[in-house]
């Protein structure tokens, strides 16, 4: 048994206990700044030994090591690390700054990087329930919030609902094909013996499961109170790397054990992709609250990244990596913005606050509105190329009702996403300038700002590495 | 005729009920002669006399507390749940009688061999605590509510360093099946190489019974009785036989993983012509015994006292002393591989195990 | 064998019947008893199929542990049902709708069994030899093939048990602690000094009288009980040293 293929993961549970432990040691010295620097080279280390890792599958058939695999957790990586530098300050200002952040945040991400490797039903499972559970505890760490414990509770009921249909899905799945790992599905669906109603509605269950982790329409609904009522630094987080992660299952089970079974889940996804679009563009209107407001706007993202799946080919695939790619950067880059609202050291959540900022902080100003134009998608922002693949894509596998679909709902999506930039510079300031932004906020913004505006120079390697991906996948 | 019992529907029933008798029948006058015990040795230790008056030496003064009791009225509280009320002795009853099916009193005696044992046993006394959580909430009463919940708290913590103990008996055992682990006793009782386990395991126990010095749930100074409060009659006679019988249970189990259950202490002549039975019967007098020493000679913990001392002490402790066993084991070579062929020693008992009747028996 | 099938369909019945119980009894109290029912019988069809470890499993861990807690919150927290029902009413339809097309699914799938001409062979019952009992053959599997997956569930219940730490618990700083080694290590020379009086003339000076004649013993500070720090009341001058290891 090739036992290195899981390095990473090893490395990186390993190095969360040693954080856990220094914390409680250190617990006097307050430890949480020490213990995300320590999560930080953690994230790092992990993913050196990522890409150094060989491909293969192991342990016994329940971890796999590919491109697509590889992909999918430096995305992860990075989007938890960027997540991670936000928290620093915050956290500090919120007086939430305890070293289990970090920690929970850690294992989270180790969650999602299992995920990633998944090779059997089972690690599927568990891997999703170690990057929710560490999520349910960190939605309701302001536990002195009333929002945020409800925040963590209804996530956690709502999720421990879908978890159970999911494992309903997967012993129905279990049942009718006799093995829970990917190849053996795949072989037992390829092997001619005509298809079980159980095993078609097995998989319809572990597609409910796991659209409900990914927030598309119709199981949507835990998305804009969770979003709200946790810590913004948490929210920033959750829109990130479980998100890549939930596709990456989504992705790894549909194309590899049920690949053969296409006709029957691509109009499923077809249809979810629709509700989710039109759901998350049209819900984002009349929102108040930009952190409601962002909850929707990742509902209408995974919406236009479901349709490269839908599509079932490899340009597909490769769309909605790319896709994945770009959310991941811009969503970092708004949260860093919003985590910067605040004035007289109380944090601010609703859109008229942010009026006249083009007056009183140019700067986060112009970098809020790149990140709203590049999430609705203006050209030449990292945004526009995400959204062209799998547009493109879906127009190459003859589906014309979804891709005018996004289109519509794109132009929707503009609109709300333009109100924001008008408040920003067209509205008179009302309550003076925001308080002195904490430089964590500023780096991440302006990485992942200038990584969004200059998108263009990168997009042939991205392209390239998430066209080895999609390959690894169908290959 | 041994046809018929050994190989007859009717037969291997008749004969696993009679078996069950000949445990039950000696296990109820264990219970009286214990509480019998239990009061001659607290009085000989408070230099009294204790009961002396009923029969010979107060023989009979149990026989006449039980009459005095049954011809009691049975009080049923205003408000209180009457189905729970009356269910909750009765499982305690129950459940203090259904362990004994899988305890071995001689070599491969017992009512079921059963693969599981230990779990079994342990299942079994794990569920103890319903009896009392019930009566506690079905009684409708304070003092009662406020015992049964503290009783639940300390029986599934001290749960935990139990199962702890007993996986290191297991580890150095290699199977789960009681009479196993008695026949690894042979050359030595692990009373001696896991001694701080046996200290562990009999301290848990205490806890694990309401004995003293952890009698909390029924700390008659602060709740009057505890959970049973409310109880009279014949129900609290059930609840007092259940808490004996568990008592002489939990005593049987440190006999078993401890002591070496039926075994003789050295394996040489005057020892072995001592049947097994008699051997087993009095290393549980010897601990019930230690028991009711324990309960004349310490004063009462104090609540948070018991839970530091089950979670911060005794797990870490076992949780520690457990992986050392299984690293010595490793690391010598010693770790049991195979499972001891419990079929084969069966084989060479003189009365075969009714195996067949015992899964059913267990779920019942 | 008739016995079995007897029992089988004896806990099968009482599984579903209690199971229904428990979604549908008035009082919470009754609703999780239901489920210990519940639990017990599908320890009961485990023992049928021969999975007599988990059998037990399920009993010492379910019934024995994790019930027991539920039972103790349900009955600490006095759950109002009446009110909690409702909503009830309000959501019926589109819960009975939901629960409809899942039956109809069950029904669909069961009805078309047969479509799988043989069922497929379980990976797990292959590879063990004879004579090898169901814990050393579910030991050799989930410490070998499924190590993996095993590790990951331990930290799947290690960030459980943070994340119960990490809402629940508050740190008092003015909680006292008791430091038991520090109780032991008290030694009456420690805290107690010897006074000597004069009769009629009281304990006013605190040091002035402690000479060695006979006399009586006064304790220095409270029995080994120390406030965490900042905490108040007066405190002998040699606690503060040994307060700084026992606050964790």
């Amino acid at each position: 048994m090739n036992w290195t293929l899981a390095l990473p993961e090893i490395v990186l549970s390993c190095s969360g206990l040693f954080i856990l432990l220094f914390g409680v040691l250190q617990k006097r010295s307050e430890p949480s700044f020490a213990c995300t620097m320590l999560t930080l080279v953690a994230f790092l280390v992990t993913g050196i030994l990522v890409v150094v890792a060989p491909d293969g599958a192991g342990y016994h058939g329940q971890f796999v090591n590919d491109g697509f695999s590889r992909f999918m957790k430096i995305l992860s990586l990075g989007a938890a690390g960027l997540a991670a530098i936000l928290s620093l300050d915050y956290n500090r200002q919120e007086k939430t700054a305890r070293f289990e952040f970090p920690v929970l945040l850690l294992f989270s991400t180790l969650g999602t990087l299992v995920m990633a490797s998944s090779a059997n039903l089972m690690t599927l499972y568990v891997g999703l329930e170690l990057q929710s559970l560490a999520i349910y505890i960190l939605c309701a760490f302001a536990r002195d919030e009333l929002t945020s414990a409800e925040a963590g509770l209804k996530y956690f009921v709502l999720g421990s609902l879908a978890s159970g249909l999911l494992l309903y899905g997967i012993s129905l799945v279990y049942g009718f094909a006799g093995t829970m790992e990917y190849a053996g599905l795949r072989q037992v669906l390829t092997g001619g013996a005509p298809l079980a109603a159980g095993l078609v509605i097995g998989l319809v269950f572990v597609i409910v499961g796991l659209a409900f982790k990914l927030s598309m329409a119709p199981f949507h609904m835990w998305t804009p109170d969770v979003y709200q009522g946790s810590p913004t630094s948490v929210t920033a987080f959750l829109a990130g790397a479980p998100k890549a992660a939930a596709f990456a299952l989504l992705l790894r089970v549909l194309a590899q054990p049920f690949g053969h079974l296409a006709g029957q889940w691509q109009l499923l996804i077809e249809i979810v992709a629709i509700a989710t679009m039109f759901l998350g563009s049209l819900a984002a209107i009349g929102q108040r609250d930009i952190k409601r407001l962002m909850a929707y706007s990742s509902i209408g993202h995974m919406g236009y990244a479901a349709m490269g799946i839908a599509s079932a080919t490899d340009a597909g695939i490769r769309g909605t990596l790319v896709y994945l790619a770009t959310y991941l950067i811009m969503n970092a880059g708004t949260f860093g913005c919003i985590l910067a609202m605040r004035r007289r050291g109380r944090a601010l959540t609703r859109i008229e606050d942010l009026a006249g900022l083009g007056r009183t902080d140019p700067t986060l100003a112009v970098l809020m509105a790149v990140f709203m134009f590049s999430m609705a998608g203006v050209p030449p922002l990292a945004g526009f190329f995400g959204k062209l693949m799998v547009f493109a894509a879906a127009v190459q596998a003859g589906l014309w009702v979804l891709a005018a679909v996004g289109v519509v709902t794109s132009v929707i999506g503009l609109f709300y996403y333009w109100r924001i930039v008008k408040v920003m510079f067209l509205d008179a300031p009302v309550a003076g300038a925001f308080d002195h932004r904490a430089p964590s906020l500023s780096f991440v913004s302006a990485v992942t700002g200038v990584a969004t505006v200059l998108f263009l120079l990168v997009l042939g390697p991205v392209t390239g590495a998430a066209q080895a991906a999609a390959a690894a996948l169908f290959g | 005729m041994s046809h018929f019992f050994l190989h007859t529907t009717l037969g291997l029933v008749i004969l696993t009920v009679l078996e069950c008798l000949a445990i039950l029948v000696p296990l109820l006058m264990g219970v009286a002669y214990l509480v019998l015990a239990e009061r001659k040795v607290l009085g000989a230790i408070q230099l009294r006399k204790g009961p002396n008056v009923v029969g010979p030496f107060g023989m009979f003064q149990t026989f006449a507390d039980a009459i005095k009791m049954m011809t009691k009225e049975t009080v049923i509280p205003s408000g209180a749940n009457r189905v729970l009320f009356l269910v909750a002795p009765f499982l305690t009853f129950l459940l203090a009688m259904i362990a004994w099916a899988v305890i071995p009193t001689n070599n491969g005696w017992a009512i079921a061999d059963i693969n599981v044992g230990v779990l079994y046993l342990f299942a079994v006394s794990s569920l103890g605590v319903y009896g009392i959580i019930i009566a506690g909430w079905a009684s409708n009463s304070k003092y009662a509510f406020m015992g049964g919940l503290r009783s639940a708290a300390q029986m599934v913590s001290y749960e935990v360093s139990l199962g702890l103990v007993i996986v290191c008996v297991l580890l150095v055992v290699g199977s789960l099946n009681l009479n196993d682990i008695i026949l690894a006793q042979r050359h030595v009782w692990f009373c001696l190489p896991l001694l701080p386990m046996f200290v562990v395991f009999f301290i848990s126990a205490l806890a694990e019974t309401n004995r003293a010095p952890f009698d909390l749930p029924e700390g008659e100074s602060e709740l009057v009785a505890g959970f049973f409060v409310e109880y009279s009659s014949l129900a609290f006679g059930l609840f007092f036989l259940g808490e004996y019988m568990n008592m002489i249970l939990m005593s049987a189990m440190t006999s078993i993983l401890f002591l070496g259950g039926w075994l003789p202490p050295v394996g040489i002549a005057p020892f072995t012509w001592i049947p097994g039975p008699i051997w087993l019967i009095a290393k549980i007098c010897f601990v019930l015994f230690m028991f009711i020493w324990v309960r004349a000679t310490f004063p009462r913990y104090r609540y948070d006292q018991l839970m530091r001392l089950g979670w911060k002490v005794f797990l870490p402790l076992s949780l520690g002393w457990m992986v050392l066993t299984a690293g010595f084991l490793l690391a010598t070579g010693l770790l049991p591989t195979t499972t001891p062929h419990a079929a084969a020693i069966a084989a060479s008992a003189q009365t075969p195990p009714a195996v067949e009747a015992a899964p059913s028996e267990g779920a019942g | 064998m008739i016995l079995t099938q007897i029992a089988f369909y004896l806990f099968a019945t009482v599984l579903v019947l209690s199971a229904a119980m428990v979604v549908s009894a008035r009082n919470p109290v009754h609703a999780v008893l239901f489920l210990i029912l519940g639990f017990f019988n599908a320890a009961g069809l485990f023992l049928i199929a021969g999975a007599e470890f988990l059998a037990m499993i399920l009993v010492i861990v379910y019934v024995g542990a994790v019930a027991v807690l539920f039972l103790f919150v349900v009955m600490m927290l006095d759950v109002n049902f009446t009110q909690l029902r409702e909503g009830v009413q309000r959501y019926a339809p589109v819960g009975a709708a939901i629960g409809v097309v899942l039956l109809a699914e069950l029904v669909f799938t069961v009805a078309r069994w047969q479509v799988v001409p043989h069922p497929a062979p379980i990976a797990a019952g292959n590879g063990l030899p004879p004579g090898i009992t169901n814990t050393e053959a579910l030991g050799r599997l989930i410490y070998t093939d499924y190590v993996f997956l095993f590790q990951a569930c331990g930290l799947v219940l290690m960030v459980a048990m943070i994340g119960a730490i990490v809402l629940t618990l508050r740190e008092r700083p003015s909680a006292k602690r008791q430091d038991v080694s520090k109780q032991h290590a008290r030694m009456p020379a420690d805290t107690m000094e010897m006074m000597s009086l004069s009769l009629g003339a009281g304990t006013t000076g605190n040091h002035a009288l402690a000479a060695g004649r006979d006399g009586f013993l006064r304790p220095h500070d409270g029995y080994g009980a120390v406030a965490d720090e900042g905490g108040p009341g007066v405190r002998a001058p040699e606690d503060h040293e040994a307060d700084h290891h026992h606050g964790a």
